[in-house]
């Protein structure tokens, strides 16, 4: 259940006199539960990446093998069944669907994919309790903070019991102590779940809290660490 | 879920969606009314023509139609009209004998159209004893002639003067005979004024020697919306009798009913044109502002034919609105008019008290109107719905992500 891209590709305007490698020949492997930022620059290339991982994006060339899924290769049907089988994604707008609750928008793909009323309510209230906002689950989005929305657009995320997240700049609208909370709560589902967290960044304190960094440059990468400082979350009972 | 989703949605933008449905409820309170009113009126027209004289139905020899001819006949008897009798919307059932005669007068002579009809049947349908400006009306067995009162001026006869008639009666007999002015009829149409004579049915027979027989019957029915299966039994009841409806006996009349009701049409399908454009803009609004939420929505596991759902119940709801409105306005007042027709005045009214029929404005109470309006409204909201599906069905995930306002 890892992440493998092997000379993955992604190139816009090709044909032209100026073509733009979003992704140029990137090798990586991700494994199962990693918890991993990627950062560079603005227009590396993070959200393409992003984007070809979670099956939204087409591959100009090479394979991004994605729990034994050539993403490549896929048909459009069949990555609509993997999304929803393997992938969750957050966005740094957090777009909740504005008309439904905190409890409504978690639940609303589960229902969709035909779950028992009974188990997306549970899983949906056993979701916002984690991320702390069991009091608010009949606010509507508006009437929740940014970070609190957020939080929300984690839960739905993971409502489906995905194996990988996707997280573009899920912190970006964030302050500090938002940012820290999300976070947090990132890291415990990443732990409890075992859900594999990618996220893209720009934000050094988002750095220092992931467990394996990747840096882009146009499109390449040019480090790859683990994070010396990374804690393993210690299971509190916040 | 998708349901309650597209219901939260409508209310987005509340003052958009009231809007639209208030002119799709507009478009079908103005269509229906008008449609209520024309073919109210068209109803009217029919019965009003059918009473002066042609009536609904007609039944004749197959070959009468083209020759009109005292030859081609049909039998007087019950015995030949009881099964006419016992089909439901048949209201009333009226023998006649429609003959050519020469009538003349000391030196005078002119060509005259004489009715050999069944009196009281006759005015209790046609109210033709309404139109007697002197003497009197037929009685069943009566020897007596009436006349319309051009062909008493043309004679300068009056009640109880001698008329003579002369013609060729059944298989080239000759009919002759003199008859006794009973009474004078004045018509409001000048053709009729100038030609028509009346017998009773019996003297009729004795002139033209048809013995048992008529030249047709004349049919009036309860609901002239089942007149088509009324037909139909009467066919089948006769199988050798021409059964003429009367959009056969009165072309001229059916013309100008579809002429009218095409020219109504056409406004009302101009109207929800007009109405459409908006509707149209509404739902391609509804589409487009929404394009990242709709990404979001796909990305995250919504299937793209959940979404194309959603965004038609949306618009149903908005059509639905649209149809209740309307209707619900529309109805009440069609069914006080029709219960409390609007009187008509001036010249017109007296117009048409003239012509013996009744100076009101009627409506007709039609479900099928109203479903009409209905299904219109779906096929408008169908082939609006065409290019913002599409939208839908295209959306790039990815770009929309991208771009796209965001509506919260
Ligand atoms: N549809 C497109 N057509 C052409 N070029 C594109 C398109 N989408 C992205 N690009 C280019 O691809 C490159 C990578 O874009 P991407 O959005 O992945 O960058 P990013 O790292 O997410 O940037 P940011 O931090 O600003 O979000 C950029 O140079 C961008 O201009
Ligand atoms: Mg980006």
């Amino acid at each position: 259940m890892s992440i493998q891209t092997i000379q993955l590709c992604k190139t816009y305007n090709a044909n032209s006199d100026f073509p733009v490698h979003a992704v140029d020949h990137l090798d990586l492997t991700i494994q199962q539960g990693e918890f991993v930022a990627v950062m560079g620059p603005s227009g590396s290339g993070k959200t393409t990446l992003l984007n070809m991982l979670g099956g939204i994006d087409t591959p100009t060339s090479g394979d991004a093998i994605v729990d034994g899924y050539n993403v490549s290769k896929m048909t459009e049907k069949g990555k609509i069944a993997f999304r929803r089988d393997n992938i969750g994604f957050i966005f740094q707008d957090y777009s909740l669907l504005p008309v439904l609750t905190a409890l409504e928008n978690v639940e609303f793909v589960m229902q969709l994919q035909g779950h028992s009323e009974a188990e997306c309510r549970a899983r949906a209230l056993a979701l916002l309790k984690k991320v702390g906002l069991d009091k608010h689950q009949n606010k509507r989005p508006a009437m929740l903070s940014g970070g609190q929305q957020q939080r929300v657009a984690v839960a739905r995320a993971l409502a489906p019991r995905p194996k990988f997240v996707m997280a573009d700049e899920p912190t970006a609208n964030l302050d500090a102590n938002s940012t820290a909370e999300l976070l947090d709560i990132m890291q415990q589902l990443n732990e409890q779940e075992g859900t594999t967290f990618i996220f893209s960044t720009h934000d050094q304190r988002v750095i220092t809290r992931a467990q394996r960094i990747i840096v882009f440059e146009d499109g390449r990468l040019t480090k790859d660490r683990q994070n010396p400082d990374y804690k393993r979350h210690t299971m509190s009972a916040s | 879920m998708l349901v309650r989703l597209a219901w939260r949605n409508l209310w987005r933008q509340k003052r958009r969606t009231l809007l639209t449905a208030s002119s799709i409820a507009l478009a079908l309170f103005l269509s229906l009314l008008m449609r209520s009113f024309q073919e109210g009126q068209y109803t009217s027209n029919i019965e009003n023509n059918g009473k002066s004289g042609v009536g609904i139905i007609q039944l004749q020899d197959p070959d009468f139609r083209d020759s009109e001819s005292i030859d081609e006949l049909l039998p007087s008897t019950e015995a030949f009209i009881h099964k006419a009798r016992k089909i439901d919307n048949i209201d009333a059932i009226l023998p006649r004998i429609h003959g050519f005669s020469l009538a003349s007068v000391g030196s005078k002579s002119k060509g005259v159209l004489v009715n050999g009809i069944a009196p009281n049947k006759e005015t209790d349908y046609t109210h033709l004893a309404d139109k007697l400006i002197s003497g009197q009306y037929l009685h069943v067995e009566d020897t007596d002639i009436l006349l319309a009162e051009g062909v008493a001026q043309y004679f300068n006869v009056s009640v109880g003067d001698e008329f003579v008639l002369y013609g060729q009666g059944y298989r080239g007999q000759t009919a002759a005979g003199v008859f006794t002015v009973k009474g004078i009829l004045s018509f409001p149409m000048r053709e009729l004024n100038n030609s028509q004579v009346y017998l009773s049915l019996n003297q009729a027979q004795i002139l033209f020697r048809t013995n048992q027989q008529v030249t047709s019957w004349v049919v009036s029915l309860h609901s002239l919306d089942a007149m088509a299966q009324t037909v139909e039994e009467l066919q089948n009841a006769y199988p050798d009798v021409s059964v003429r409806d009367w959009m056969d006996l009165s072309p001229e009349l059916e013309q100008s009913i579809v002429l009218d009701r095409v020219s109504g049409l056409i406004m009302m399908y101009l109207l929800y044109g007009i109405v459409g454009f908006g509707l149209f803009a509404t739902l391609l609004m509804m589409t487009l502002e929404r394009q990242r939420e709709f990404a979001v929505m796909l990305a995250t596991g919504l299937v793209r034919m959940k979404l194309l759902l959603m965004v038609f119940i949306e618009s149903w709801f908005i059509g639905l609105f649209g149809v209740v409105i309307g209707a619900s306005l529309a109805v009440p007042i069609i069914v006080y008019f029709y219960q409390n027709p609007i009187r008509l005045s001036g010249d017109l009214a007296l117009q048409m008290l003239e012509m013996g029929y009744e100076p009101i404005m009627p409506v007709s109470i039609s479900p099928e109107l109203v479903v009409s309006q209905i299904w219109i409204v779906a096929v408008m909201l169908l082939i609006c719905l065409l290019y913002p599906m599409w939208r839908i069905v295209t959306l790039d995930i990815v770009s929309g992500l991208k771009g796209g306002a965001h509506a919260h």
